[in-house]
């Protein structure tokens, strides 16, 4: 099934346009082209299967090319000031704008919780001390102090919203720079809309992005979690989350890619830019030289300070 | 109007005109367009002209480069709240006058001994004022501190999970009236006796909804927690302090229905200051409002406390 499936994936169909009757080639794993003779825009539509479920929905694109390419300028020029100089200078190349596949996962979550609860109290002590005239004297102060109560319960919520990548190419971590999408946005998916476009088909299996979804979701329990604790304070929260009644969506969502190419001998750097918000992510290649001459200056001078404290002593 | 089209297939929460997802839960609601059967390739066409159409950025939906005719395309819609029903106003003016000297009458003594006889009424208006009455299941799942099988701390946790029915609770989206006004009026009427149209009061001010369903929907799932929350401090939660009282609520079969309830709104001079009163329109029993203190009286009683206590001192020192 898996070989199958990847098999397909690196295939390519042969399609005509529909406008011209020229013969078009076209990667299995994108839903739309545009006609190199014609500039028809197709969409192509192809029975769902288990892994490449039909979309239901999609956000559309509301940042433009032109918007896009100057957040990634000055997303570029802001990174830290021990990236790559070559990388900062760099001129971002837009490969496409692309509706990329993800799931939108919901669930009931039933979880089984324990942890140490800290309450405060506060207690009045005595203590000596030596006052400014350099008597012994006797004092009392209030302490705040922590007594630790175990709890144990259980916790049941929906998870909604969860949105994990469908794409090979993109990395859920990825994905998660420049998320969140505004899913007040969502239109039920018509193929007019990503006329004209490139739409992408799922490349991961549906396994995998429930894997995905499944971690996400549990790192939401735990921060809900968090905020449910009573106490002052709380500690070794420890938790075993149950999912069940499972949704999940193949939603398309807009994003621009970018990629920088910096150095000859360095493949080049992805940069994805929300299409929606404008919100852009990717990896910053450090600079090793940087690090290495900020590290030498670090040592330098707790060395020099040794170095003095010695010297007076 | 918003109705409800059908039932989410998961929490059985009604699904209403425009609803992609479910509000509740998440659930996408069913589509009506079939999916493709084999692979098919199109070229979308506009049909005003023809031309192949393309979604575009500046119209954030797909158009025709050509002609430039939009394509429609079913997005989440959010509409204003509008009101399903008015529950009829039951009482009269000549009601909601006597319910006004009666309820200026019953407030103590503290109030100026002529403030019945002296109020005068400038003005008593007809008003539907706007709010939710929702039914729902839930599973609430709580966590508190509260200050039973506390030790050295005053405070102890606890946790616990139960099944809560709501029924016919009643959530105000009014502007005009306080949250206060409407907890006082708000039980006095009969949610059973919904009509369609305004009635038993001429020229009345009619509130409507200034709030879009989605933020509607948010208000009524922070009421939803917060009326949660109490209910597990009443009823669950083992003490009688609390603090740090959290809710998770998971809810079922959420149906909202939006309705103008009716209320006599009086404002009353006494002595060049105007007072305000609200009335509820169905039972003039549920009364709330301002009045004025006796500031002479507030004294009197501040001076005879001072002199009992010079006394007691004057006695206790004697001994």
């Amino acid at each position: 099934m898996t070989d199958a499936a990847s098999e397909e994936v690196a295939d390519q169909v042969e399609i005509s346009c529909q406008a011209c009757g020229s013969t078009l080639l076209l990667d299995s794993n994108l839903r739309t082209t545009v006609c190199p003779y014609c500039a028809s825009p197709s969409v192509i539509e192809r029975p769902p299967s288990a892994n490449r479920p039909a979309p239901s929905f999609v956000v559309g694109f509301v940042v433009d090319h032109d918007r896009a390419a100057e957040a990634v300028r000055s997303w570029i020029s802001s990174t830290s000031i021990f990236a790559r100089s070559d990388f900062k200078q760099a001129a971002p190349e837009l490969t496409r704008g692309v509706y990329l596949p993800a799931y939108l996962y919901g669930a009931v979550a039933d979880s089984n919780y324990s942890a140490r609860i800290g309450e405060n109290y506060t207690e009045t002590e005595t203590y000596t001390t030596t006052d400014s005239k350099g008597n012994t004297v006797t004092r009392t102060r209030t302490v705040t102090k922590t007594e630790y109560r175990s709890l144990s319960g259980d916790h049941s919520t929906y998870i909604v919203d969860v949105v994990v990548t469908a794409s090979a190419g993109v990395t859920n971590e990825a994905l998660e720079a420049i998320e969140p999408f505004d899913l007040r946005a969502l239109r039920r998916y018509e193929p007019s809309f990503i006329s004209g476009w490139l739409a992408e088909d799922p490349s991961r299996s549906k396994d995998d992005c429930f894997q995905l979804s499944h971690d996400e979701s549990v790192a939401k329990v735990e921060q809900m979690l968090h905020d449910f604790m009573p106490g002052d304070s709380h500690s070794g929260l420890q938790f075993e989350t149950r999912l069940s009644q499972e949704v999940i969506d193949l939603v398309l969502l807009p994003v621009w890619s970018f990629a920088v190419r910096y150095a000859e001998d360095r493949p080049p750097v992805q940069i994805l830019v929300n299409g929606q918000t404008g919100r852009v992510g990717g990896k910053v290649p450090i600079s090793a030289i940087k690090v290495t001459i900020a590290v030498l200056i670090g040592v330098a001078i707790v060395g020099g300070f040794a170095l003095a404290i010695a010297s007076s002593h | 109007m918003t109705t409800a089209i059908q039932n989410c297939e998961r929490c059985e929460s009604p699904l209403e005109t425009g609803d992609l997802r479910c509000s509740i839960c998440g659930q996408a609601s069913p589509a009506d367009r079939p999916h493709a059967e084999t692979l098919t390739i199109q070229i979308l066409r506009c049909k005003g002209c023809g031309a192949a159409t393309a979604y575009d950025i500046e119209h954030q939906a797909p158009s025709c480069t050509f002609c430039d005719s939009v394509v429609e395309v079913e997005t989440v819609d959010d509409p204003m709240e509008q009101s399903e029903g008015y529950l009829p106003f039951t009482t009269g003016q000549d009601e909601a006058r006597k319910a006004m000297r009666h309820w200026l009458s019953s407030l103590g003594w503290f109030r100026p001994s002529d403030l019945t006889t002296s109020a005068r009424l400038e003005q008593l208006k007809p008003l539907w004022w706007v709010g939710w009455v929702f039914d729902a299941e839930s599973e609430v799942s709580w966590a508190a501190d509260s200050n039973a099988g506390s030790r050295r701390s005053a405070w102890a946790p606890h946790s616990g999970q139960v099944n809560m029915t709501f029924d016919d609770i009643l959530v105000s989206a009014s502007r005009g009236l306080s949250q206060s006004e409407v907890s006082a009026i708000g039980p006095g009427c009969d949610l059973g006796s919904i009509r369609d149209q305004p009635e038993g009061a001429q020229n009345a001010t009619i509130e409507q909804f200034d709030l879009q369903r989605s933020q509607a929907r948010q208000q009524i799932i922070a009421a939803i927690q917060n009326i949660a929350a109490a209910r597990v401090e009443q009823n669950e939660i083992p003490g009688t302090s609390f603090r740090k009282t959290s809710v998770s609520v998971v809810l079922r079969k959420l149906i909202t229905r939006r309705i103008s309830l009716p209320a006599w709104v009086l404002a009353y001079r006494y002595k060049g200051r105007l007072y305000r009163m609200v009335i509820s329109g169905q039972d003039a029993s549920y009364v709330t409002g301002t009045a004025p203190y006796s500031i002479a009286k507030i004294i009197f009683v501040a001076l005879c406390a001072v002199v009992a206590f010079l006394a007691f001192f004057a006695v206790v020192a004697a001994r």
